[in-house]
């Protein structure tokens, strides 16, 4: 991130040089004795973290509206904070007024610009989060997401699982799964090398999320293993969708040769979300050994 | 019987032999390179060089990198499964060709320096299967459970990939049951817990199988690259292993440091200067051959605590009772039980 801030960060640190420039061409250096350790303790540490603001938004936003007023609003701050704790150690002449205001000024402002652009990332992170649906549902832990599909992984799902079926069976409404398994992808894997295979599963995990409903999660259960939790869903409805998905990832397999898909839903009945998923690995188990369920591309 | 066994500064691993299919595991995983191998003294230059080479410390500060940087516990399995199909391991390659499990074993405990110096194994036969129990060669830091289950992985994608199936194969491992459920979805064959080692059971019937690739002339030409890439990576062991064998053959007799110093050709100060480098010592070395020599008789057949004893070269027998209530917390006649009851 730190490369698209490039200008932002030359240009404050020529705002600070000037500052400082500014301020010793005005005033004269205090005597040791008349330091107040206190005062630059309390006013460098608040420039100190006001630093480490501009830092933590620069390292993690990316360029946009919102960043530039995050980004000016902490930089005045800094301004600000930085005088003050210069003024510790140059004195001003009493008829110079600069110098105060420039130490004064800024801050308010600066508070201001930031608020305006904390709102902005409220609304951002609103529609982050509609853009999020179908990959998540009330809970977000960034540290369950699997790196390579970008997709929960098997904690997650028990977590959510266990949370909707107790729900569901609250509202007395029905839950449904989609299971979706590779066959064979260790000889995937063989076959056209491991970095191959790994660009199937991504992409394979891009298609599901984006066929399924919003309120729908996918989340990857096993290396070759995906679990899809649909809720407030009958099994004819996720029949429907099984239906969909299916001549969805035909379409896939067409584009590369991909290996055959087994797609089984089922409706959760079980009470808690090991028994479940201990089912639909079952499910899966019988699917594949009766083949009847089985996408067959060419 | 000196065999050579190499130093902690030994550059004893092939970059290609693992290094580089993890390092791509990770990066498409989004890892940074650069992050991967900070503080392992390998060059990115170096990761294309067909001889480059490593020391087992960099290997295992590499893994440590891997798991810092990336949550994926599917990493183990994904590298066993890499290790054995990549093409640039001839040794895996020949795994594949090789006529049955028996000839593939043979292979790759014969030339396991070139792959998993970490680890070795003794061989139990038992009523319908043979047990491989993996010991650690070396110090492995806390990565033992981890390069465990890469090798069990490769192992169970080798039979999976020759034999159509893992049926009846059974692991029995050392940690506590944590990956369970990532261990049943990767592996699909029992696994047990909290044992005394880490050990894989194979069926007899599985031993003499047809492999389903097997071809005896690209089998010979595969290992005939093998013998010249040990050229590159001499046939030798790790230290502590070399020790535990020493001692393992002179009981009931203890060789002293000094002794097995001299049966090394080392001095008595750089033995334990190495084994310190290992994170190990003599003394635990010795208890642990006795340990493990102690179980094994046991599950053989009955002996009484004053022929065990005599057996491990205890002095007397309430020395070897209090030294099994340590490693067990069971008396001796307790366990014994345990396993008629099997």
């Amino acid at each position: 991130m730190w490369r698209q801030h490039r200008y932002k960060i030359l240009f404050s640190l020529l705002l600070l040089l000037s500052g400082l420039l500014l301020a010793i061409d005005t005033g004269d250096a205090k005597q040791n004795n008349e330091f107040d350790a206190l005062d630059i303790l309390g006013e460098g540490t608040t420039l100190l973290v006001a630093c480490g603001w501009l830092g933590l938004i620069i390292s993690s936003r990316p360029t946009g509206r919102v960043t530039e007023w995050l980004y000016y609003g902490s930089l005045l701050l800094v301004y600000s904070y930085f005088l003050d704790l210069l003024d510790e150690f140059i004195r001003y002449p009493d008829h110079i007024r600069l110098m105060s205001w420039l130490e004064s000024l800024p801050a308010p402002v600066g508070m201001l610009v930031l608020t305006y652009g904390l709102i902005g990332w409220h609304r951002e992170q609103r529609a982050i989060n509609r853009q999020l649906r179908g990959r998540e549902l009330f809970l977000r832990d960034h540290q369950l997401i699997d790196p390579l599909t970008q997709l929960y992984g098997i904690e997650y799902l028990q977590a959510v699982l266990q949370r909707e079926i107790e729900l569901h069976q609250s509202q007395h409404k029905t839950l449904s799964l989609l299971v979706l398994d590779i066959d064979n992808f260790a000889a995937v894997n063989r076959r056209h090398g491991m970095a191959a295979g790994d660009a199937y599963l991504s992409q394979l995990s891009e298609l599901l999320s984006s066929q399924l409903r919003y309120s729908d999660v996918v989340c990857r259960y096993a290396g070759d293993r995906f679990i899809a939790l649909l809720p407030n869903t009958a099994l004819p409805q996720a029949q429907i969708m099984a239906q969909h998905l299916r001549q969805q990832l035909s379409q896939l397999s067409v584009a590369n040769t991909g290996p055959q898909l087994t797609l089984v839903e089922m409706a959760v009945q079980q009470d808690s979300a090991k028994s479940a998923l201990h089912a639909a690995d079952q499910a899966m188990a019988l699917a594949k050994k009766t083949t009847a369920l089985k996408l067959q591309p060419i | 019987m000196s065999m050579r066994h190499f130093g902690y500064q030994d550059k004893i691993l092939l970059l290609q032999h693992g290094s580089t299919e993890l390092l791509s595991l990770a990066q498409r995983r989004g890892a940074l390179l650069h992050k991967l191998l900070s503080g392992t003294g390998i060059f990115e230059q170096d990761l294309h060089k067909p001889h480059g080479r490593l020391h087992h410390n960099d290997w295992l500060k590499l893994l440590q990198n891997c798991q810092q940087q990336l949550n994926s516990p599917e990493l183990p399995y994904l590298l066993g499964g890499a290790l054995l199909n990549s093409r640039y391991i001839s040794l895996c390659q020949s795994l594949q060709y090789a006529q049955n499990l028996r000839q593939a074993m043979a292979q790759l405990y014969y030339f396991r320096h070139q792959l998993f110096p970490c680890f070795y194994v003794r061989l139990y036969q038992q009523q319908h299967c043979i047990l491989i129990e993996f010991k650690p060669a070396l110090g492995l830091a806390n990565q033992q459970g981890f390069m465990q289950t890469v090798v069990f992985s490769l192992l169970l994608g080798l039979i999976k990939q020759q034999l159509g199936s893992v049926c009846g194969i059974s692991l029995q491992l050392q940690q506590a049951a944590s990956h369970q459920l990532q261990h049943q979805l990767h592996w699909g064959v029992d696994v047990s817990f909290n044992q005394s080692a880490d050990s894989i059971s194979i069926p007899l019937a599985l031993w003499q199988q047809c492999f389903t690739d097997a071809d005896a002339q690209k089998f010979s030409a595969t290992r005939r690259t093998c013998r010249q890439l040990n050229r590159v990576l001499n046939k030798q062991r790790a230290l502590p292993e070399s020790i535990c064998r020493l001692q393992r053959k002179a009981l009931p007799q203890l060789l002293n440091q000094d002794q097995v110093a001299s049966a090394l050709g080392l001095s008595s100060s750089s033995l334990k200067r190495q084994l310190s480098q290992h994170n190990t010592n003599f003394a635990s070395l010795l208890d642990e051959v006795r340990r493990d020599a102690a179980r094994q008789l046991l599950q053989q057949g009955h002996y009484s605590n004053r022929q065990l004893a005599q057996k491990l070269g205890y002095s007397d027998e309430h020395n070897f009772r209090r030294a099994f209530k340590r490693w067990t917390g069971l008396i001796p006649s307790s366990f014994k039980g345990m396993f008629n009851f099997n």
